[in-house]
């Protein structure tokens, strides 16, 4: 879609909008307004971003050295004939750190693809189970390897937290893969993987949202991708110019974010000091 | 002085076996000969203790148990207390779990405290409702319509023949909310979908590394306190006055950490020494 | 191309939107399919997709003892354990007295045993391997290699012993000392000159000596340098504040993953 087409686009969704409203917004939740025009701003200034890269504009990311060490993770393991252990978590496919991670297995299995190296892909629930083998048959198929890929390389072993660990850890004992790859959503567990990989000599890279867990894996494992650094990693890994462009459009929510949290304490401080009336609290509270 | 600095050095690298027999004979040992170290309460733990006590007699409460058999040392001993505090106070107790494992601990707790130490009726003074599937939607339902996602409690009794179901229709029916919450589906769901838009008051119980992210929740008053793990069990026992299973692992958790402070400090040295070392050379 | 492509992706822009926009949207069908329908579907195809995952397991198994791989005596465990758990749940109560449904809770039944004396100890110990982990961690890890790790280092020492009985039962004046000592060997280390040192420490032990004995050594004054107090404070504070930005930035970072897979842009769930 050209430019102009998406000009008029979005002109044509603000003006529906704005009739919508004037015409008595009729089954509009009214005090979520403020969430709306939020999610909306924030769609756009992701999207402004995703065609500024898409148009060939250089978008500047930073290094992430837990992302430029899969590759070197995944080429150790070849060196050493062991196979590569990813981790894509603990919960659901409802969980987005849990897409994240299989989007990022995607990856990995197209290096493992092409460095002819095994993979073993534990995992906690069946439907992870099947996008995960449908992730990595896609994969092994994109690097001409689909004599490569069997089902098996991505198993269930069980929904209980505390087993599932048990049997991973029995997995990294016996085989000893030479990397471990840990990317989703992670509680209690996480130490104990960690732990156990770092007691068989492997190299371990962490990426999760989970706040509980980052420590952990920041301790134990070689390369911790933390927050957001993991919800970018598909951008890192993929280089695809509209995945960057959508990471550099987050800086941007970002900032905005930050500009508007400090105007609200200005404002707030007014309203407290008896200035002014209005109070942003009030009109922030979404109910 | 070469050989204490050579030994420092060769304990900062020692086998990671040693240290687990050390911290199992820290943990091990004060269980056998405890030393009663006196336990104060948090502010955070008074502020639970205040707000249940502030509520009228009679008041019904609803103590949602999502924990399981893992987290039952650290969350358990403060359901107990809680269930506790809130019978002594006469208050009508209504058990939900978002978690399956969390009907079997919630129902042994019941048991032990409403039928067998104060001896109450099921379905007058307190009822188990029980698990559903469902995560936050559990919670959404509870908050629109409790009677549509319970119409039997966890022993099959209609919930239409329960006498102290009578009046209670939604979240807003209830007084207030203790959330026992091991992870997810559990405090911060509480707080987003159902304590937020209604303004019931909800106090919490997490397990000790969950207090991080639902500390943001009680600095600005969504939740009113937060029990922290074994600790605040413990302290929430001293409050109550009924000494309990939180109280006894105290003595255990205090040499465990302090051990596991000295392992740092004896590493720290050993890598100071060694660093200074190559320096010199 | 069809069913593969483009069908999934409009599956997921106007479930997507339905979801995201249906909040906003007070209407009793759309609301109902946001707060209940959506995530009941979910979880009526895990629950479902589970048979998958069983078999998936069972298959598994049923390979390694079949082939006699290494190890294939463990695989008995695992195949044995999910037969007796089929049994007690759908076969077997062990108390006739219950209902089918209620028997895996109640009292007597096979089904409790198990969950008693088999489930709640094994995930116990399994969740008690973790107290040593984080020891072997913490010492093999916790190391002052700049500022920003003593820093991690010594809140992480406060918070360790200020959350526990022992923290409060040592007193401020204590904690006083002992910031003296650590002064006396800073300055040693810096300006290596042990009359300073010398001087240093006998000031701060004389000054600390004075002011406790004018207070009559309270336990938990001054409050600054007690433990309790020190870890309630950085845990309300620094972490409070830390936490909040993390947790900004994390759900700015599922925002914009959602975003992107509503629009169409993240299309790797198909292979693209």
């Amino acid at each position: 879609m050209n430019d102009r087409y998406f000009m008029m686009g979005a002109g044509g969704i603000t003006l529906s909008f704005l009739i919508y409203w004037f015409m008595g917004h009729p089954f509009f939740i009214t005090e979520r307004l403020v969430m709306f025009l939020a999610i909306m701003t924030f769609s756009g200034t992701l999207m402004f971003f995703i065609r500024k890269a898409r148009r060939g504009e250089e978008i500047f990311l930073r290094d992430i050295p837990g992302l430029k060490a899969v590759e070197e993770a995944v080429g150790r393991s070849t060196e050493m004939g062991k196979p590569v252990l990813y981790v894509p978590g603990i919960m659901d496919m409802d969980q987005v750190e849990t897409v994240a991670g299989v989007i990022i297995l995607g990856h990995v299995s197209k290096m493992t693809a092409r460095y002819e190296t095994t993979l073993n892909v534990p995992v906690s629930r069946a439907i992870v189970m099947k996008a995960a083998q449908e992730a990595c048959k896609e994969s092994y198929l994109l690097e001409g390897r689909p004599d490569m890929f069997h089902e098996d390389m991505v198993h269930y072993l069980t929904d209980e937290q505390f087993a599932y660990a048990a049997g991973v850890n029995g997995i990294m004992v016996r085989e000893k893969p030479a990397a471990c790859m840990y990317m989703g959503k992670f509680y209690a567990e996480s130490l104990l993987l960690a732990e156990t990989g770092n007691s068989i000599g492997a190299i371990q890279i962490a990426g999760t949202a989970s706040q509980a867990q980052i420590p952990f894996f920041v301790t134990a494992c070689d390369y911790t991708l933390i927050g957001e650094e993991f919800f970018a990693a598909s951008a890192y890994l993929s280089q695809r110019p509209e995945l960057i462009g959508g990471v550099k459009g987050q800086d941007m929510i970002k900032l905005i974010v930050i500009g508007l949290i400090l105007f609200g304490v200005i404002l707030r401080f007014l309203h407290d000091g008896g200035m002014i009336d209005f109070s942003i609290l009030e009109f922030l509270t979404v109910k | 002085m070469k050989y204490i600095t050579d030994l420092i050095i060769k304990m900062s690298s020692v086998d990671r076996r040693w240290i687990f027999l050390v911290i199992a004979l820290a943990v091990i040992l004060p269980l056998f000969f405890p030393m009663g170290l006196p336990i104060r309460a948090t502010p955070t733990t008074q502020q639970v203790y205040d707000t249940i006590d502030a509520l009228p007699h009679g008041s019904k409460v609803l103590v949602s148990c999502e924990y399981g058999p893992s987290t039952k040392p650290e969350i358990h001993p403060m359901v107990l207390s809680i269930l506790r505090h809130l019978f002594k106070n006469k208050h009508k107790v209504y058990v939900t779990c978002l978690w399956p494992d969390g009907q079997f601990l919630a129902s042994d707790a019941l048991n032990l405290v409403a039928r067998d130490e104060y001896g109450l009726t099921y379905g007058e003074d307190y009822v188990l409702l029980g698990f559903r599937p469902g995560n936050e939607a559990v919670v959404k339902g509870i908050v629109s319509n409790i009677r549509k996602l319970y119409t039997i409690d966890a022993k099959g009794t209609k919930v239409t023949e329960i006498p102290m179901m009578e009046g209670v229709n939604r979240f807003e029916d209830f007084d207030f909310l203790f959330s026992a919450s091991a992870g997810y589906p559990g405090t911060i769901e509480w707080v987003q979908y159902a304590v937020d838009p209604t303004n019931v008051p909800m106090s919490t119980g997490t397990t000790s590394i969950q207090v991080n992210e639902v500390m943001p929740y009680v600095a600005s008053g969504q939740v009113q306190g937060i029990l922290a793990g074994m600790p605040g069990a413990a302290e929430y026992e001293k409050l109550i006055g009924v000494p309990g299973i939180g109280t006894s692992g105290m003595d255990a958790q205090s040499i465990a950490h302090l051990v596991i402070v000295l392992f740092i400090v004896l590493g720290n040295v050993g890598y100071l020494i060694e660093r200074n070392r190559s320096k010199k050379y | 191309m069809l069913w593969k492509r483009h069908i999934p992706i409009l599956i997921v822009a106007v479930i997507g939107s339905l979801t995201l926009f249906g909040w906003f949207i007070d209407e009793p069908n759309i609301k109902a399919f946001v707060d209940d329908d959506a995530t009941q579907w979910f979880d009526i195809l895990a629950s479902f997709a589970i048979f998958l995952g069983g078999f998936n397991l069972l298959k598994m198994q049923m390979q390694k003892v079949i082939r006699k791989k290494k190890g294939w005596q463990y695989s008995l465990f695992a195949i044995g354990g999910f037969i007796l758990a089929i049994i007690a749940g759908f076969f077997y109560k062990g108390n006739p007295d219950v209902a089918w449904g209620t028997h895996v809770t109640a009292d007597g039944t096979l089904f409790k045993w198990i969950f008693t004396y088999m489930f709640a100890p094994l995930g116990a110990t399994m969740f008690a391997l973790l107290a040593f982990f984080v020891a072997s961690a913490s010492y093999r890890a916790f190391r002052i290699r700049n500022f920003e790790a003593t820093l991690l280092l010594v809140a992480g020492i406060i918070i360790m012993i200020g959350r526990v009985p022992l923290g409060s039962s040592i007193s401020s004046w204590f904690i006083m000392y002992l910031l003296v000592l650590i002064g006396g060997v800073v300055i040693n280390s810096v300006l290596k000159n042990k009359q300073y040192t010398a001087i240093f420490v006998s000031v701060g032990i004389i000054i600390v000596t004075s002011a406790g004995s004018s207070m009559g050594w309270p336990l938990d004054q001054p409050g600054i340098f007690y433990l309790p107090h020190l870890q309630e404070w950085i845990y309300m504070n620094p972490n409070v504040a830390g936490t909040r930005s993390i947790m900004m930035g994390i759900g700015l970072g599922i925002f914009s993953t959602s975003i992107r897979y509503i629009l169409g842009i993240e299309k790797s769930y198909i292979g693209e």
